[in-house]
C-alpha cells in the first residue's frame, strides 16, 4: 500500500503518459461491487437473468470501470481531492475474465487556473475499448500544503 | 418508449451518512486502496452516496423504464469537495430526457449531492441506454 506523495504540478507537461493501471474482472469482485455500491441489479448477479436479458452473461457494473479509471488518475495525482471532474462513455461490456487495461495522457495544463486535463480509455485483452471519450479534470492549489 | 410526461420528475435520497466502513468497503470492491493520509473516498464513491437516488428512479413504477434491457451509456461527475467519514450527504436526482436513437432510448437522469450544511458537494450526469428487448 502506498503512501501519500502529491505529483508536483510544475513537472506536469502536455502529451505525458499516465501510467497504465490494469485489472483482473471476476465474478468475486462483481458481487462485492453490488455491495458496496448497492446496485444489485440481476444482469451483474444473476446468469440466466442475464442471458435472458439478452446478454452473454453477467457483465460487471460500468461504474466499476469507471472506478478503475478513477484510480488511475488519482494514484498519478497522488491526492484524491485533486480530481474536480470525469466523464467517459461505457463502449463495450465488461465481463468476468476480462483484464481491462487504463490508460490516460495529458491533454493540456493551464498554469493560470493551475488546472490539468487528462484524456482516457480503458480497453479490454482484445484491445477493444470499453470505456473511452474519457476525460478527467484535476485542480492544483496555488500554493503548497506546508 | 417510456412516457415523455414523466421529464422533469424528481428524486431525493435520505441523508446518507458517510462512515469509514462505507468508504474503506468501497475501495476493496473496487481495489483502489492508496491512503491518502485522512481517508478521502474515491470521487466514484459518489455512486454511493447517491445510490437511492438512482434505484428511485428504475423502481418507479409510473415511469416503468424496462430496467432489464438498461445499461449505463454516459456517467459525467464533477466534484466540489472530497468526501470523509462523518459526512452528511442528501442527492437530489432529475429525469431531464427521454429521447429515442433508433431502436434504442436515452434517458438522462442529472444529479446533485450537497452536505449537511446546504453546500455542493458533488453533482453528476448519468446517460442510460435501454436496448430494445
Amino acid at each position: 500500500m502506498k503512501t501519500m506523495s502529491t505529483l508536483d504540478f510544475e513537472q506536469i507537461n502536455a502529451g505525458q503518459t499516465l501510467p497504465s493501471l490494469t485489472k483482473h474482472v471476476t465474478v468475486e469482485q462483481i458481487r462485492q461491487y453490488a455491495d458496496a455500491s448497492g446496485d444489485r441489479n440481476p444482469i451483474h448477479l444473476d446468469e440466466s437473468f442475464a442471458r435472458s436479458a439478452g446478454l452473454p452473461g453477467v457483465i460487471a457494473h460500468g461504474m466499476l470501470t469507471m472506478a478503475f479509471a478513477n484510480q488511475m488518475v488519482t494514484d498519478w495525482l497522488g491526492d484524491r481531492s485533486l480530481l474536480k471532474g470525469l466523464y467517459g462513455r461505457f463502449a463495450g461490456m465488461v465481463l468476468p475474465g476480462d483484464d481491462v487495461t487504463c490508460s490516460g495522457s495529458v491533454a493540456s495544463k493551464n498554469d493560470e487556473t493551475r488546472r490539468v486535463v487528462i484524456n482516457l480509455v480503458v480497453t479490454n485483452q482484445r484491445g477493444e475499448k470499453v470505456f473511452n471519450k474519457g476525460v478527467a479534470e484535476a485542480e492544483f492549489p496555488a500554493t503548497k500544503e506546508q | 418508449m417510456t412516457d415523455s410526461r414523466w421529464v422533469g420528475r424528481s428524486y431525493e435520497t435520505a441523508p446518507f451518512e458517510v462512515t469509514e466502513q462505507s468508504i474503506r468497503d468501497y475501495m476493496a470492491a473496487v481495489g483502489d486502496l492508496r491512503e491518502d493520509g485522512e481517508l478521502t473516498a474515491p470521487p466514484t464513491y459518489a455512486m454511493v452516496y447517491g445510490f437511492d437516488a438512482y434505484w428511485q428512479l428504475w423502481t418507479d413504477q409510473e415511469v416503468a423504464l424496462d430496467v432489464a434491457h438498461l445499461v449505463h451509456g454516459e456517467q459525467r461527475f464533477n466534484f466540489q469537495r472530497p468526501v470523509r467519514p462523518g459526512d452528511r450527504i442528501r442527492t437530489t436526482g432529475r429525469l431531464t430526457a427521454i429521447n429515442a436513437r433508433g431502436d434504442m432510448e436515452l434517458v438522462t437522469f442529472e444529479l446533485k449531492a450537497r452536505d449537511a450544511e446546504d453546500e455542493p458537494v458533488s453533482d453528476g450526469t448519468a446517460l442510460f441506454i435501454i436496448r430494445k428487448p
